[in-house]
């Protein structure tokens, strides 16, 4: 990095001999419609959202951004590896764009695929501030295809980002429409003065929420390329040709599971970087994510890209077709998944992973949740659970129980059991991340040199996110050392998937394949499992580290990332950002 | 490379006539369409070098005339095992399957070809010995005297899983 630093800081001195490209993005206020609904919401250039950004391998690229809102803005390059001055997070990498204010960003382009950027500040993302990148390598791609377009998503909700949160503090489940009986539960537990004593200890795990809270937050509209199911985003193709769709999850808070029904969808890049080619008919995104797929229709008719959120409370739609205005069936959305015991970190916490405040959960308090609890939850609509799964409780058999399965489907990413692992609709192959593997390794194969547990902890009744137990405001930032290797270990205690985005540096995710294990920037990781990347601490500065649910991250699941050491003229610079910071 | 692969080659030509009855069979669905058959070297007019990188063929087509018989010097310069199969789509599509077989037995793994797993004992056996096909490791290289019989959609092909759909094939255009 530290050629790749001083290169930067040379090209604003002279002319340097090579590709150097000037960009222009003002970030305004526009209007989103949905075809559901239309609202005022942020965007770039005047749209939301912004435009697909297309940068060359070996670039310089000068970014100028004008804030033409009333309010601070930002610009986070999302899984771009550059100077973390530019990385475009407040607070951490620069102090932000002031109302008025044209900043520049400059970085080379030292990498190829597909990413996207958008607002690190306040919920302007969800509010629409995102747009896509699209980077061509300097050499062939390993694969080829005739077309290409990106498929952004994300799930447009009518509240904007900052009413959102303050419903979600109030009442968590104040967007789970599916949930209804989260009242009478309590009511009725508080009754029995049993839920004062271990009320902290079931509200992390949020037993009460465990039917149907696979998403926190219903009611959106699904868009692709910012259009609504019934305004039908359209791609066109001959048939015969090779199409590349470039998925990318801009969304708030939604995983989609997708779809084209009658094509094979061979995924051939993950967050940018080349697998290993895997044919599949389905795979799930989470947010953040990429998968660029190769699709090859060969008939002369319409195809539908199906995008349906994991809960199933919404989807987004879109067309490859010959023509425009051509259209194929839209699938009804798939039965919702329901959480199953073995969802519920906290069963395999409480045994294995001894978390805070949870030691005094021995065998004698699953005992008594048998006899208490267990009718409390009875009544707030537990009937999915049947009572062998319940039994499988007292015997700390917790996570083990398969019996719970739902319809046998099985994914090492998930916990055993549980009610989250996908199924194809058409019964064929479904994407796992135990597919992914490197096309290339980018890093020798080396031994961590330490490993650093991430718990990731969240309290759902009072709508708290951390990590460790600590949310961000009250957190010590992570130190790295340059030039380690360091191995996270994320345990996830909490019900919900999250999205774990580390910036400036890649996350190789352990799927068992060694040095082909594939190269990421946000892994997600599901209830109830414990999941490892390793991460080569290549990049000096300081860095944010959070799950991508911007409600979560809001929250207080985030952290600083700090990169002890490296190169001098880094450090130089880091004190630079700091003064920077100091006058804002 | 190994004596193993050597054999392998050897029998490939041996039972040449019955594996490519089957291959046309397969894939020809009777329209007399197939991707050739083996060539006498005497016959072959020319050289054709052909590498196989991850993945992709360079050159991505070659020109041949009807009832040519060439040398084809195929050479694997990727890190990931490769195939080099001639014949038409049809046939391309079923041996993709028996590849999904062998990977999921771990007779490919990557960059490794698990030569002794292909004999799996009980009388079945993954032996990969057609003709028109080659399995190469990185860094192999073999070569195949082979006569272009007809014209048609004859394709050369990588079947390992997933690396046709990623575009690993080339078209044999017939001059």
């Amino acid at each position: 990095m530290k050629t790749a630093f001083l290169a930067g800081a040379l090209s604003l001195l002279l002319p340097v001999i090579g590709l150097a490209g000037e960009y222009n993005l003002t970030v305004d206020r526009v209007e989103i419609d949905t075809g559901d609904f239309v609202k005022t919401g942020i965007g770039y250039n005047g749209k939301s959202p912004g435009p697909v950004l297309r940068f060359k391998e070996g670039e310089k690229v000068s970014i100028n951004v004008t804030n033409n809102l009333e309010e601070m803005t930002s610009i986070h390059w999302h899984g771009l590896i550059l100077p973390f001055e530019q990385d475009g997070v407040p607070g951490i990498s620069f102090p932000g764009i002031k109302p008025g204010q044209t900043f520049t960003y400059n970085f080379p382009i030292t990498q190829s695929g597909t990413y996207w950027f958008h607002s690190h500040s306040g919920f302007q993302e969800p509010d629409g501030a995102y747009g896509a990148i699209v980077i061509e390598p300097e050499g062939r791609e390993p694969f080829r295809y005739d077309r290409e377009y990106v498929v952004q998503l994300t799930d447009k909700h009518p509240h904007s980002g900052d009413r959102i949160m303050r419903n979600l503090k109030m009442m968590p489940d104040y967007y789970n429409r599916e949930q209804q009986t989260v009242g009478e539960f309590f009511s009725d537990v508080s009754a029995q003065g049993f839920m004062n004593t271990v009320k902290d200890r079931l509200a992390w795990g949020g037993m009460r929420m465990m039917k149907a809270d696979v998403e926190d937050l219903q009611g959106f509209t699904g868009l692709i390329n910012g259009k609504g199911p019934d305004q039908n985003w359209t791609g066109l193709f001959q048939p015969g040709e090779r199409i590349r769709l470039r998925f990318i999850n801009s969304s708030a808070m939604t995983y989609f599971d997708v779809r084209i029904p009658g094509l094979d969808m061979t995924v051939v890049q993950a967050d940018g970087n080349n697998v290993q080619p895997v044919s599949v008919d389905e795979f799930r995104i989470g947010v953040a994510e990429t998968y660029d797929v190769i699709v090859r229709p060969r008939d002369e008719k319409a195809y539908t890209i199906f995008a349906e959120s994991m809960g199933r409370s919404g989807y987004a739609r879109a067309t490859l077709a010959p023509r425009d205005g051509m259209e194929a069936p839209v699938p009804e959305l798939s039965k919702p998944a329901r959480l199953t015991m073995a969802d519920m970190g906290g069963m395999h916490g409480m045994d294995h992973s001894g978390m805070e405040g949870m030691e005094s959960m021995d065998h004698s308090t699953m005992g008594e949740m048998d006899h208490s609890e267990m009718k409390g939850m009875d009544h707030a609509g537990m009937q999915d659970m049947d009572r062998s799964g319940m039994k499988g409780m007292d015997h700390s058999a917790m996570g083990h129980g398969s019996e719970m399965s739902a319809g046998g489907a099985s994914d090492p990413f998930y916990a055993e059991g549980s009610g989250l692992v996908p199924t194809a609709a058409n019964g064929g192959k479904f994407l796992s991340y135990a597919d992914l593997k490197a096309q290339k390794p980018l890093y020798d194969e080396r031994e961590a040199t330490r490993e650093i547990e991430l718990r990731l902890t969240g309290n759902m009744e009072r709508y708290t996110w951390s990590i460790n137990g600590v949310k961000y405001e009250d957190a010590d930032p992570i130190r790295l050392q340059y030039g380690e290797r360091v191995r996270f270990k994320f345990v996830n205690e909490t019900m919900m998937t999250h999205p774990m985005h580390l910036h400036g540096m890649w996350s190789m995710l352990d799927v068992g394949a060694g040095q082909f294990n594939p190269v990421k920037h946000t892994i997600s990781v599901q209830p109830g499992t414990t999941v490892y990347m390793e991460t080569e601490v290549d990049e000096p500065g300081q860095w944010a580290f959070h799950c991508h649910l911007s409600y979560h991250a809001a929250a207080g699941m985030f952290r600083k990332v700090i990169v002890e050491g490296g190169p001098e003229s880094a450090q130089a610079a880091e004190a630079d950002t700091e003064k920077a910071g100091g006058e804002a | 490379m190994s004596a193993p692969r050597i054999v392998i080659a050897t029998l490939a030509m041996s039972v040449a006539t019955i594996a490519m009855g089957a291959g046309s069979h397969q894939g020809g669905h009777g329209h007399g369409v197939s991707g050739g058959k083996p060539g006498e070297a005497s016959e072959a007019t020319r050289t054709i070098n052909i590498n196989m990188h991850d993945n992709y063929y360079e050159p991505e087509s070659i020109d041949v005339k009807a009832g040519e018989t060439v040398r084809l010097v195929v050479s694997n310069k990727g890190s990931l095992v490769h195939e080099f199969n001639i014949g038409t789509p049809d046939m391309h599509e079923a041996r993709q399957a028996e590849m999904t077989m062998l990977v999921q037995h771990g007779v490919i793994q990557g960059g490794t070809l698990n030569r002794g797993m292909m004999e799996m004992g009980n009388g079945h056996s993954m032996k990969q010995d057609d003709p028109n096909s080659m399995l190469l490791e990185p860094g192999g290289s073999r070569e195949v005297v082979w006569k272009f019989t007809g014209s048609g959609d004859i394709e050369f092909a990588c079947n390992v899983p997933g690396h046709y759909q990623a575009g690993m094939y080339g078209d044999v255009n017939f001059n």
